[in-house]
């Protein structure tokens, strides 16, 4: 399985489809196939942002051990 | 014992050793190094403070016009090199050095030391722009090389998580001040390079040079350069630049300000989702009206909807070229009939005897003429030619008596003989 894309590309394949379908001279089947995937891209990164969870800070040790980081506010 | 005129008052005395010193050659210019203590600044910006060493300690002025030309904060336990006179303030009976200039102890050694390692580095290529690398718009990983406490990972963490508390942050807790800082923070990043991040930031919170030093140290900036993760330098001290700043591929002036740099704010990025959105519906929309719209208008052209128009075009077309061709055959013919009435009627070939006619009068007017002049036509009218001879005569003096002569009249001749002349 091929890893998943990180957030920072799915929103420049989004942009760059945008683009494409402003200014392009995509024909239909093109651009209703770009519009299928930018609105996958759309919903994984919508999900992707409104998927807070508490803030994830780690410390990474001397030892090469990882723990939980935080900060006393 | 009791003459109150030896004893001198406290001013007259106080004023004595003020004049004692101030007349001193080598009070009057001091040139004096020690650690700053008690500093206050006073409202007027004048400055108050002691300098120490070791065992001594003289308190100092510096009066605001000589401390705005300080190019740098002063702390208490700050070395100074100070140039300044001694005089006595006479209200409190101290004397104090009153300080002219001031500057830290052992910046110069090493602002020397800085500007031949930037000039190294930037002569090797360190600081060049085209080896920046991109930072990356919406980084998930962060790793942030800082001491695990003070004020620096408070900002950069807090600023985060306020902004973009989806991003995750990974410490590589570090010295970053005292002799094994530059080492530690060179470790530091050579270990965060083996874990998935997409931006780094280094730094530490405000201080002193000699605090912010490791900062300026070669091998933190080789460290720096070599990071395969995109840097962000956060030195906190706004007016100067270290050489982790020119070497990282992005400096910020404060950790926090790295953090505002480092990641987007998250309800722009919402909002720049659904202006993406929005932009996308619209554009496949119209195109698919667009398209529509062509589909519509084909369907609905004239000629799609009239099949039988294209052969009455054509039956029209060829009826017209008929009907020219008729028109035309006629114009010519009947221009060619034109010409030949035209001859017909012409009046000389209808008379032709005017051609005669016309020759005969000419001859007839050419005889008239001739009449006129003909010398026998006079003498019809009595006139006579005399002549002897055959000569004509024309004077009396031509001609004697008893000589024959001949009288020519228009219808016969007289021979006569000259009876008498006058």
């Amino acid at each position: 399985m091929t890893k998943e894309k990180k957030f920072e590309e799915k929103m420049e394949e989004l942009e760059n489809i945008v683009n494409e379908l402003e200014n392009g001279n995509t024909d239909l089947d093109d651009s209703i196939n770009k519009y299928t995937k930018a609105m996958q891209l759309i919903k994984e990164c919508d999900e992707k942002l409104k998927n807070v969870e508490e803030q994830v800070n780690k410390i990474v040790l001397e030892n090469g051990e990882i723990k939980d980081f935080n900060i006393e506010e | 014992m009791n003459d109150v005129s030896k004893y001198l008052t406290v001013t007259a005395l106080t004023r004595y050793i003020k004049y004692k010193i101030d007349n001193d050659e080598n009070l009057r210019l001091v040139f004096l190094k020690g650690e700053i203590s008690n500093f206050k600044e006073h409202t007027t910006g004048h400055l108050y403070f002691s300098v120490k060493d070791e065992t001594s300690k003289i308190n100092a002025i510096m009066f605001s016009s000589n401390a705005k030309k300080i190019g740098f904060k002063i702390t208490d336990g700050m070395k100074v090199l100070i140039v300044g006179r001694i005089s006595v303030y006479e209200a409190t009976g101290n004397y104090q050095i009153y300080v002219d200039e001031m500057m830290e102890d052992g910046i110069g050694n090493l602002y020397l030391e800085f500007e031949k390692l930037k000039k190294k580095l930037s002569e090797e290529g360190l600081f060049d722009k085209e080896k920046k690398k991109p930072i990356p718009k919406f980084p998930e990983k962060i790793g942030i090389v800082t001491a695990s406490t003070g004020a620096a990972i408070k900002d950069i963490i807090s600023t985060i998580k306020r902004r973009y508390p989806i991003c995750k942050t990974y410490l590589f807790p570090s010295l970053v001040q005292g002799e094994n800082a530059a080492d530690d923070i060179v470790n530091k990043i050579s270990t965060a390079q083996l874990y998935d991040l997409d931006i780094l930031i280094i730094g530490r919170g405000g201080g002193s040079i000699e605090d912010l030093w490791p900062f300026n140290e070669e091998k933190v900036a080789r460290a720096i350069f070599s990071s395969k993760i995109p840097t962000i330098s956060a030195v906190g001290h706004e007016i100067d630049f270290t050489i982790a700043d020119f070497v990282a591929d992005l400096r910020a002036p404060t950790p926090t300000g790295a953090a505002e740099m480092a990641v987007p704010n998250i309800t722009d990025v919402v909002k720049h989702i659904n202006n993406l959105n929005i932009r996308i519906n619209e554009s496949i929309n119209t195109k698919i009206n667009y398209q529509k719209l062509k589909v519509d208008s084909l369907r609905n052209s004239f000629i799609l909807k009239n099949p039988m128009l294209i052969y009455e075009n054509k039956k029209q077309k060829l009826d017209l070229l008929f009907e020219n061709l008729n028109k035309n055959i006629f114009i010519n013919l009947s221009n060619k009939r034109l010409l030949i009435d035209n001859f017909k009627n012409n009046y000389i070939i209808k008379n032709p005897n005017i051609l005669y006619e016309k020759q005969k009068d000419k001859l007839l007017n050419i005889i008239q003429k001739l009449e006129l002049v003909n010398p026998l036509s006079i003498l019809k009218k009595g006139y006579t030619l005399t002549y002897k001879e055959n000569k004509l005569i024309k004077s009396v003096k031509d001609i004697n008596k008893d000589e024959i002569i001949k009288i020519k009249l228009h219808d016969g001749l007289i021979t006569s003989k000259v009876i008498d002349k006058e």
